[in-house]
């Protein structure tokens, strides 16, 4: 070792994280390792609690169900998203401003009135309902995945919205400029420049929202019906219905490696940007403002 | 001068103490005839306001040494959790006495209801791990505005049969207020066949209705459901038909075939208040206690000494009461106690599926 020993701690910069990791200690990682324990070892080593998730006949259901659900939620977050954080870097800041208001607005709501919201609108007799049955179509969308899918949609585009709008606004518009005057047709300039240059913010956004929807139980349970559950439903139902703590535990593991595999095959297409590190970078795959 | 590594190992010990401290071991036992604070938990709600009243203040009246805390709502999931962690702040729990049954010297304390006076009191009131307080009468009920009195629904299978009585059904995905045992009767089992339950059956008949169904994971849940015109045909338990009737809600009740159920309480294992809950319970099947609780929810009362003077909404739920001109299934406590688990998980199992 060439650093003499008592260089090895950086001592004071590193009490300052102490405090954060004492918690994460304890709300993460204890619950966590608690977890893993149960799912293998319930009463003696075994990998059964792991083998019946893939025989059970529900759980793969379940999880295929909420994997299409996640898809869909992602696809409607990135087509409203994506224009709306283009347009938002393409107007005055005063409008900018408001914009992005709308955007937090549901943020600082609780996530209860919202999601009792949807119910109210989603539900029998509620304006959806009445809109179509003056169709003749009496549809009702509350208790269904459809209905979740668009609860769960609005209640997550300001994760796909805030990446994308700090990934677009960094790009120069001058490149677009450049590629006119060497005689581009302006779809080919978005296709060849714009969008490689705001795809780390796409990617972003994709695995923010993708991977909260995997996980979300509070609209699923309110907006959605026991019959059509979504993974986060079923771990509370096997956790408080049926006591199945290891079940539920080697579920709950299961969802969360699931989940780590996709971040971290998705970010190899984010360059720098990625969900992980979105918050502390500005796009350096995007040329910089003062570049002659 | 403190290096960094010791402050994280002074740190960490401190924590594991704190850890340590709140996983607990073994609390001792709480002498009975000192102060003691009951932990009660149940439904929440008017029902829970009304055990208050009926059960908690009149014994605090006569036992000045025990008063309450309540808490809701009674999940075995945390029963189970407080059990394992050997950190049971729960006394009294209200549960399907199935659940304690099979549950019993594992999740609930083996109670000794010798000294209770068994004469009066409904079969299957007293249990090795529980004592019932009520029997819920679990019938089938429409919303009056939503079918014409001449085409309406009034037996288990109408309530299944789709063609003639279409709008939403509203069930309980709990098995104690008659999911299973509808759906055979509708399939034609009679009452007094209905046990050992035909799971697989009971599922088979359900999948019939399974998308026209709203199923809530609570009776709150239905009682609201129902209250805000979401369902047209479902089973609610009495004590939620009543407060739904005291609310102006216009009701119809299908008095042909009823699955009634006993409603319980057990003492969570390792309670260090055991003995105070044990003596606590004993009251609730006095004739005072069960008079109180029936008069205020409408249940029909476990102690047949007992003679509540019902309100007139409590008297149209009354299922041992002139109104109820059809039959009643009562559920068998015996056959659930050895089947609650693998029934509650298979029946879980289908509904997600």
């Amino acid at each position: 070792m060439a650093d003499p020993p008592q260089r090895r701690i950086p001592s004071p910069q590193w009490l300052l994280v102490l405090p954060a990791l004492a918690l994460l200690a304890v709300i993460l990682l204890v619950p966590l390792g608690r977890s893993l324990t149960y799912s293998v070892d319930a009463p003696a080593w075994t990998l059964d609690h792991y083998t019946a998730l893939f025989t059970d006949g529900v759980t793969l259901t379940v999880l295929a169900r909420t994997a299409l659900t996640a898809t869909i939620v992602t696809i409607v977050a990135v087509l409203l998203g994506y224009p709306y954080a283009y347009l938002m870097t393409r107007v005055g800041p005063r409008l900018r401003g408001l914009l992005m208001v709308i955007v937090l607005v549901p943020f600082w709501t609780s996530v209860m009135a919202r999601n009792f919201a949807w119910i109210i609108i989603l539900q029998r007799g509620g304006p959806v309902n009445s809109f179509f049955k003056l169709f003749g179509w009496d549809l009702v969308l509350y208790e269904s995945v459809a209905g979740v899918t668009i609860a769960m949609s609005q209640v997550l585009l300001p994760f796909m919205v805030l990446p994308l709008f700090s990934a677009l606004s960094g790009i120069d518009r001058r490149l677009l400029l450049a590629a006119r005057g060497l005689g581009s047709h302006p779809i080919t300039a978005f296709w060849k420049i714009y969008w490689p240059l705001s795809r780390g913010g796409v990617v972003a956004g994709l695995i923010l929202v993708f991977t909260l929807s995997l996980g979300f139980y509070v609209t699923p349970a309110l907006v959605g019906s026991p019959q059509q559950s979504l993974v986060a439903q079923l771990l509370g139902q096997r956790t408080t219905q049926l006591l199945d703590f290891p079940g539920a535990s080697a579920l709950g593991i299961l969802v969360l490696v699931v989940s780590l595999a996709l971040v971290s095959w998705a970010n190899r297409f984010g360059g720098t940007i990625s969900a992980i590190g979105v918050a502390a970078s500005t796009p350096t795959n995007a040329p910089t403002k003062d570049r002659p | 001068m403190p290096t960094p590594r010791r402050a994280l190992t002074v740190l960490s010990a401190t924590m594991m103490t704190a850890v340590l401290a709140a996983c607990g071991g073994q609390t001792a036992a709480v002498n009975p005839d000192g102060d003691v604070t009951l932990t009660f938990t149940a439904y929440g709600g008017a029902g829970q306001e009304a055990m208050i009243n009926a059960y908690q203040k009149p014994y605090t009246a006569a036992h000045p040494n025990v008063t309450f805390t309540n808490t809701s709502p009674p999940d075995l999931a945390q029963v189970k959790a407080q059990v394992m962690s050997k950190n049971v702040t729960w006394d009294v729990v209200a549960l399907a006495p199935a659940a304690a049954e099979q549950n019993c010297g594992t999740l609930f304390e083996e109670l000794d209801f010798s000294g209770v006076d068994k004469t009066n009191l409904v079969e299957g009131t007293v249990g090795k791990c529980y004592i019932a307080n009520w029997i819920n009468a679990n019938p089938i009920a429409y919303r009056t505005s939503a079918y014409p009195a001449t085409a309406a629904p009034k037996t288990p299978a109408d309530f299944f049969d789709l063609q003639k009585f279409p709008g939403k059904r509203g069930l309980l995905t709990n098995v104690q207020n008659g999911l299973l045992e509808y759906a055979l009767l509708a399939d034609g089992v009679a009452p007094d066949a209905m046990y050992p339950l035909d799971v697989d059956r009971a599922l088979k008949k359900l999948d019939t209705i399974k998308s026209v169904t709203t199923f809530a994971p609570n009776v709150g849940a239905l009682q609201q459901a129902v209250g805000a015109n979401q369902v047209d045909v479902f089973v609610l338990p009495d004590s939620r038909l009543v407060p739904l009737l005291d609310a102006g809600t216009d009701l119809t009740i299908c008095w042909d075939t009823t699955v009634t159920a006993l409603n319980g309480f057990g003492v969570p294992k390792g309670s260090p208040k055991a003995e105070a809950a044990r003596r606590f319970l004993e009251t609730l099947v006095t004739t005072d206690d069960v008079e109180a609780i029936s008069e205020a929810l409408g249940t029909a009362p476990i102690n047949k000494a007992a003679k509540p003077e019902l309100s007139d909404n409590a008297k149209k739920v009354e299922v041992y009461g002139p109104v109820n001109t059809g039959k009643t299934v009562q559920q068998d406590v015996g056959w659930y106690a050895s089947n609650f688990d693998a029934v509650t998980t298979k029946v879980n199992n289908w509904l997600v599926g």
